[in-house]
């Protein structure tokens, strides 16, 4: 992954919480899950479309990685080791309970009857957030993982298992979608 | 760094625009830490694997290994690679089902391993496994968790789903 934190040399280092956690000390994993929780979260929340989804996503991955943490044979890579996990806690949760069609309720049913009038602002993100739940799964995970967490389609394929051309394909067909879900006035 | 520098593709306004926007932070809660905390508290990690395992896996592997067509697995040394040892995951299910593993080993990935059906009507997989403990499940037709009815169940099944639990021993 790209801008790890733990290269903004923040301290303790990712490594030395990892080491501490392996010994034994469960309190030095706070700092750790403290540190990806927003960043890791976000994509969650963008994935699976909710925050409680998001939240529950977030709350398994890092309860399996500490399970698993002898398997972190990296301990300073823990952060792409931890999203890695998240990325298929995402794909397994979707999978699992086939959620998609009930994902993102309509604007309208979510305000009520002219009781509430969100702002401009909350208008468009819900926009958006329905135009990315319109994706099939594997395009919305593509989308998200080349343009929200900024990774090469080299990493991408590392961490999906999915071919390099085989993703271009999805993000293409995302992008073509969100074009035309979102109404896309520049392309005119 | 930006995506496009590094493929060389040429920005897209529209879709950078949309982009920016996801890449806003979210709001979830910090009780996300505090609930995971708990939870590893109250059922706390096994993840020093003992020298008793060796028993179990045998065990498991005399009873099921052998002579069940349904969940069966082995455990089986692997010439030239003395840590890694070959171990089968099996289950008995419909031909025209999908069926998939995923455990600890392959970080619960569902495309990562599916399992492929023999005549005899099992559909099986064998996957290289260090010593240790895992836990997995099968994945049938994308949809439907299925415990391993050849292991035994996870104690600390976080997920609310029906997990099973393989233990591979140091030799």
């Amino acid at each position: 992954m790209t801008a790890s934190p733990s290269l903004l040399q923040v301290s303790p280092s990712d490594a030395e919480l990892v080491l501490r956690v392996r010994q034994g000390d469960l309190d030095a994993y706070g700092p750790l899950m403290t540190r990806y929780r927003l960043r890791f979260g976000r994509y969650a929340y963008h994935l699976l479309g909710n925050e409680s989804d998001a939240e529950e996503a977030l709350q398994d991955a890092f309860t399996l990685a500490y399970r698993s943490l002898d398997q972190c044979r990296h301990p300073e890579r823990f952060a792409a080791w931890l999203f890695r996990i998240l990325v298929n806690r995402c794909r397994t949760t979707g999978v699992r309970r086939g959620r998609e069609q009930a994902r993102r309720a309509p604007i309208e049913a979510a305000d009520g009857i002219g009781v509430h009038h969100p702002s401009e602002e909350a208008m468009r993100r819900e926009e958006l957030a329905r135009g990315l739940g319109r994706l099939v799964p594997e395009q919305r995970e593509a989308f998200l993982l080349k343009y929200v967490e900024e990774l090469s389609y080299e990493e991408m394929a590392a961490l999906t298992g999915a071919g390099e051309s085989a993703l271009k394909m999805r993000v293409k067909r995302a992008c073509e979608q969100l074009r035309e879900l979102l109404g896309d006035t520049d392309a005119s | 760094m930006h995506p496009d520098h590094r493929s060389g593709e040429l920005p897209d306004p529209f879709i950078e625009r949309l982009a920016a926007q996801l890449r806003e932070p979210v709001s979830l809660s910090p009780e996300v830490e505090r609930v995971v905390l708990d939870r590893l508290r109250t059922r706390p990690a096994r993840r020093r694997w003992p020298g008793v395992a060796g028993a179990l896996a045998a065990g498991i592997a005399a009873a099921f290994g052998a002579g069940l067509l349904v969940g069966r697995w082995t455990a089986a040394p692997s010439a030239g690679v003395p840590s890694v040892r070959p171990v089968e995951f099996a289950l008995r299910m419909p031909a025209d089902s999908a069926v998939v593993l995923v455990g600890d080993f392959n970080d619960w990935n569902p495309a990562a391993t599916p399992l492929h059906r023999a005549t005899d009507g099992v559909w099986s997989v064998t996957v290289p496994l260090r010593p240790g403990r895992y836990r997995y499940t099968f994945i049938v037709d994308g949809t439907r968790w299925h415990r391993d009815p050849a292991a035994p169940r996870a104690l600390e099944d976080d997920f609310g789903a029906p997990t099973s639990v393989i233990t591979i021993a140091q030799r």
